[in-house]
């Protein structure tokens, strides 16, 4: 439980101040926007534009049309004369109805009422959803079951049917707007509750709650400035979704004639519910008078369009993956990646895979990263996340990552291998895997990784490149058991396997990482977070691969657990022969664990050496200053200072060497001039610094002696293939 | 070293019932997080709760914070057991710092309305807030302090955030100041920074601070006492160079052992692998026994005694007892119950 690592999937649940704010650009949430605009205008202004009452009867106007010539007989009464609507004209807009009142008034003057009871209604629902829901969450206890229990009573009230039940029974219920709004709000509130519930409950255990509390903060004062605000969002994505709901519940009553005529006693309100109830009832759908039926019926579903566009930005807003997801299929169009929906793969940007050189540039060799960059999302937007590394890995060694958070390593380890998904995209560079399979059946070659297809990476993947994540403790499937999980994984991969024969294998492997045979009729739960890291690991192995690929496979286990996987681990690569890529932030465990060792620092590698030789004599600036960050365990305690500054900010580089701000060696020229990897004398090291070229004379601590032959020779045991 | 500690907790012990089993079958049982855990701050001086995670350390802190109330023991400023219901009085006097400076500060407000608050509501400015704010700012390293008073959290880096955190815990004066793990979420090259502040703050403030950490390496460099946690116990207390240079428990050597330190010339051996108990059914007697490679027939039934190894260095082992003791206590002669290691210790 060290440093939180950046997972690529994570995203903070609380919003940030700027986001709550700024209105978001995507264009859904414009034209949902301007559709409640529009609205909104007329709902307030409609009444007095109307051309005409929406009641009077144009007479002057009123085509009587003979339907059945004829019958009317000598009764003298015109029964069989039948009104006819009239199209849309100059002077009827919209047309009329059958008893010729102007449509388009009507219209204007339906949008009131029809807009009132959806905000009313929300309203309602919003503030009895924000009492109920915060009180509840954050009170507990009791009082959370009693409201909870109101809430779900409420819940289980059919809202619609008692609003019909009541409307007729109660025939005033159904025209006053505010009945029905409050009917539909009891109905409804109780969801928002739910969520609000579920959300203050969170909140209310989170650190700064506890901090202001700690301080001595009420909790009137808490709930009010400090968890209120946090809900905003889930506040306003309700407050449409209940204006909507209440929209159509009105119109649905007015249309079965339950709320009231405008023209009956007690006079209802005109709405578009009532319009469509008076077209239906006089056949304006066989009669094929659109301009009656249809506008109201088209003003409906546009409100409803106007207020889900809205509550979509703010979904997406609560949910920023959604976000990425959907912006950035067309902005990769547009910068010329090509973007695979393919779950898991990282797209490469077109022109990056050039015609690869593929011999490996030593002959152990097994994944060799060339030049590799790789950005976060794309054009002006792109964040820089790796940036030019070259990476060898070669076979049976241990090759450790080491930086602080956020440096990249992540990024580069997984890009490699196509795991990242889009936003992130390779920009450049070459991935080569030169294979040479434990298991004898599959061929020795050279795969391009940028340039392979999913299928073909997918046979690779875990067969032949393992990856153990930090978070793969959360990885394991949760409903069924380790040994279910081994049987499945191999009858996939190794289909010639008995059921016996995997059931043996499933064993082998527990024992492998130190856990017992009977482990594999637990369930994930079962295990403590360190046997849970050793399953991820023995399923790792379980293909045989050629290259691990560990991120912080330690990171959140205490250090007792983590030294006995560790070993187990190098043991294992002693016995089987992979290459192991290890990640971590903590450089003096890599000391100890890895042959090599590569610092990044802001998405570049800057200095690669042999482990020993990076300990006790680094050739960076950075280095010295990360090794001085671990006080040691003995001797006298002497004051340290660490790195001065803090970590720089990936949208926003220091020019030049990006360590510059924090380096107490820098030269001028750091300033303006990004330092390159390059050999200096030393066994197999590389530095990107200045201070090591042209002749500059380096600081005394930077050019300690090699230790020479006390290099640890882990290799010798291990037989290259 | 006669002076009275500020800030006591006296034999705290914390249950959490938790569900066991699902729908009828389901019963409530105790998870065992702290038993029976005495620990005392001194002015001016660091004290270091270590152990692993799920030692029970947080809840230690969350209870001397009256954040969470005991099932058992009292929690003592100045030698008085303080109210119920954490008074703001209390609040003036004990602060505390978080884990995660990311969870740590709302994330809707900037960072003077996290200050100004705990100023505004122990009445401690008359007028001048802004000041007040700089000041404080500039007391966690924070400069200059205006461009740093208007920034929202997620302007901040975590070693700033940590720092504003700290900055508000201050901000009421407090004489103890509980510190829950506060870099173990920061990038290495800043947590320095952050323990150095800490050690300053006690220097020049005669702060008394609890600071909890895994990390045993921090902990030598930054506290003057070390106590060791193993499943919701004490097992260890000594001086810090002491305890990492001459550790007595045999569970703090394991810590020892395990922790990264590249100046090792071999692979240590590790003595007594495995995982800590489910708290939920703690081993009997000394609850490091099934994994302890010293363990006797009396450890399996009887916790162990707090055993003074050396002046200021406790340690609760039957390894430590002298043996005809041992064996009598084994007999059922003589009750040696689990002392007060911190009350022997002084
Ligand atoms: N989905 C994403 N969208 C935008 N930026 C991202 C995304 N994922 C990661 N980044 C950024 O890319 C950079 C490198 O991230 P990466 O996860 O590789 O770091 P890391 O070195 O593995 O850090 P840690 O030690 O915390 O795991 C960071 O600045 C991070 O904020
Ligand atoms: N609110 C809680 N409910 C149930 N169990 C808890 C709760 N808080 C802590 N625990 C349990 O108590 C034990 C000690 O936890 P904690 O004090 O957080 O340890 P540490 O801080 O040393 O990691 C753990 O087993 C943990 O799971
Ligand atoms: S290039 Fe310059 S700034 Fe960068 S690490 Fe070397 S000396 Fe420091
Ligand atoms: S009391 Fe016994 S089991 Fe416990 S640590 Fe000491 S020797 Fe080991
Ligand atoms: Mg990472
Ligand atoms: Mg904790």
């Amino acid at each position: 439980m060290t440093i939180d690592s950046t997972t690529l999937t994570q995203v903070p649940v609380t919003l940030e101040r700027a986001r709550v704010l700024r209105i978001p650009r995507s264009p859904k949430v414009i034209a949902g926007l301007v559709i409640l605009g529009v609205f909104s205008v007329v709902a307030i202004i409609g009444r007095w534009i109307t051309p005409y009452s929406p009641n009077a009867t144009d007479t002057q106007n009123w085509v009587q049309h003979v339907l059945v010539p004829g019958t009317g007989g000598d009764s003298g009464f015109p029964a069989s004369y039948y009104p006819l609507p009239l199209g849309p004209s100059a002077a009827h807009w919209l047309g009329t109805t059958v008893f010729a009142q102007d449509a388009w008034s009507q219209l204007l003057a339906s949008t009131q009422a029809t807009m009132f009871v959806g905000l009313l209604a929300a309203a309602i629902a919003t503030v009895l959803s924000i009492i109920f829901g915060v009180t509840a969450g954050y009170i507990g206890g009791a009082t959370d079951e009693g409201l909870s229990l109101v809430a779900n009573v409420s819940l289980a009230i059919p809202g619609l049917p008692l609003l019909i039940v009541l409307a007729d029974y109660v025939p005033s219920a159904g025209s006053s707007l505010v009945l029905v709004a409050a009917i539909i709000a009891v109905t409804t509130w109780a969801y928002t509750a739910r969520t609000l519930r579920a959300q203050t409950l969170s909140l209310r255990n989170r650190d700064f709650v506890e901090a202001s509390r700690v301080s001595g903060e009420g909790p009137l004062r808490i709930i009010g400035v400090e968890i209120l605000p946090n809900l905003i969002p889930i506040v306003a994505a309700s407050f449409l979704f209940t204006s909507l709901t209440a929209i159509y519940a009105y119109v649905a009553i007015s249309f079965l004639g339950l709320a009231g005529s405008p023209t009956g006693s007690p006079p209802g309100l005109w709405n578009w519910g009532e319009m469509l109830r008076e077209g239906f009832a006089n056949n304006a759908v066989r009669g094929g008078w659109w301009w009656w039926w249809a506008p109201p019926g088209i003003c409906v579903a546009l409100l409803g369009t106007g207020l889900a566009l809205v509550n979509f930005g703010i979904d997406e807003f609560i949910n920023p993956r959604l976000r990425t997801s959907g912006l950035t299929a067309r902005a990769a169009r547009k910068a010329g990646a090509h973007v695979s929906t393919t779950l898991g793969l990282t797209p490469v940007m077109r022109g990056a895979a050039t015609v690869p050189n593929t011999t490996p540039s030593t002959a152990d060799a097994v994944l060799e990263i060339r030049g590799l960059s790789v950005d976060y999302g794309y054009g002006d937007q792109a964040v820089h996340a790796v940036r030019d590394c070259d990476l060898v890995l070669r076979r049976g060694r241990v090759l450790g990552l080491a930086g602080e958070s956020g440096s990249g390593k992540t990024t580069l380890a997984l890009a490699a291998i196509r795991l990242l998904r889009a936003p992130a995209v390779i920009t450049e560079g070459q991935v080569l895997f030169h294979s040479k399979p434990f298991t004898r059946d599959n061929p020795k070659e050279t795969i391009d990784m940028l340039a392979a297809g999913p299928h073909r990476l997918r046979e690779i993947r875990w067969s032949e490149i393992a990856v153990v994540l930090q978070s793969s403790l959360n990885a394991l499937n949760p409903v069924t058991t380790i040994g279910a999980q081994f049987d499945d994984l191999l009858r996939a991969h190794r289909p010639r396997m008995s059921r016996d024969e995997r059931y043996t294998r499933g064993v082998e492997l527990l024992d492998m990482v130190g856990m017992n045979g009977d482990r594999l009729r637990s369930y994930p739960h079962e295990l403590s977070g360190g046997m849970r890291q050793r399953a991820m690991i023995a399923m790792a192995l379980a293909l045989e691969p050629q290259v691990m690929v560990l991120d912080e496979p330690t990171t959140a286990l205490d250090v007792v657990t983590q030294r006995e996987i560790l070993e187990e681990l190098m043991g294992l690569r002693d016995r089987l022969g992979f290459a192991a890529l290890f990640i971590t932030h903590d450089l003096s465990l890599l000391v100890e664990f890895a042959d090599d060792i590569a610092v990044m620092y802001a998405g570049r590698l800057m200095e690669r050496a042999p482990a020993n030789s990076l300990f006790r004599a680094p050739r960076l600036p950075y280095t010295h200053g990360l090794l001085h960050c671990f006080p040691p365990m003995h001797g006298k305690r002497v004051p340290m200072a660490g790195i001065p500054g803090s970590p720089p900010d990936l949208r926003d580089l220091p020019s030049g060497c990006a360590f510059h701000p924090r380096c107490k060696w820098a030269l001028d020229q750091c300033k303006h001039d990004v330092p390159v990897l390059g050999s200096i004398p030393g066994p197999n090291r590389e530095v990107a610094c200045w201070l090591h070229r042209n002749g500059a004379t380096p600081p005394a601590e930077l050019s300690l002696a090699e230790p020479g032959d006390v290099m640890r020779e882990r290799l010798s045991q291990v037989n290259i293939q | 070293m006669t002076t009275a500690p500020v800030l006591e907790g006296r034999n705290l012990t914390k249950y959490f019932w938790v569900k066991q089993g699902r729908g009828l079958l389901a019963r409530k049982s105790p998870v065992h997080a702290v038993d029976n855990v005495s620990v005392s701050l001194d002015a001016r001086k660091v004290t270091a709760f270590v152990g692993e995670s799920g030692a029970g350390k947080t809840t230690v802190a969350r209870i001397l914070a009256e954040i969470t109330k005991p099932d058992k023991g009292t929690v003592l400023l100045d030698g008085k057991p303080v109210q119920a219901g954490r008074p703001r009085s209390y609040a003036k006097q004990v602060q505390m710092v978080f884990q995660d400076p990311f969870a740590s500060l709302n994330p809707v407000h900037r960072v003077r309305h996290d200050l100004e608050r705990p100023l505004k509501i122990h009445h401690l400015v008359n007028g001048n807030t802004d000041k007040a704010v700089d000041d404080l700012l500039e007391r966690v390293a924070l400069k200059p302090p205006r461009q740093f008073a208007d920034k929202f959290p997620h302007e901040l880096s975590g070693g700033q955030r940590q720092r504003v955190a700290i900055a508000r815990a201050l901000a009421v004066k407090p004489r103890v100041l509980i510190a829950d793990e506060p870099v173990s979420m920061l990038d290495v090259s800043i947590r320095l920074g952050v323990l150095n502040l800490l050690a300053d703050l006690r220097d020049r403030e005669k702060l008394a601070i609890l600071y909890i950490t895994h990390d045993i390496a921090s902990a030598r460099y930054l506290a003057d006492t070390i106590v060791v946690m193993y499943a919701g116990q004490l097992v260890e207390a000594a001086p810090s160079v002491e305890l990492t240079d001459r550790p007595a428990h045999p569970y703090t050597q394991l810590l020892l052992s395990a922790a990264p330190d590249p100046d090792r010339a071999q692979p240590p051996v590790l003595a007594g692998i495995g995982a800590p108990p489910s708290l939920l059914a703690p081993p009997t007697g000394c609850r490091f026994h099934p994994r302890c490679p010293h363990v006797m027939e009396v450890c399996r039934h009887k916790a162990p005694p707090s055993i003074a190894v050396s002046p200021d260095h406790i340690a609760a082992c039957w390894l430590h007892v002298d043996p005809a003791e041992r064996q009598a206590s084994e007999n059922g002669v003589l009750a040696t119950g689990p002392l007060e290691p911190e009350k022997s210790k002084r």
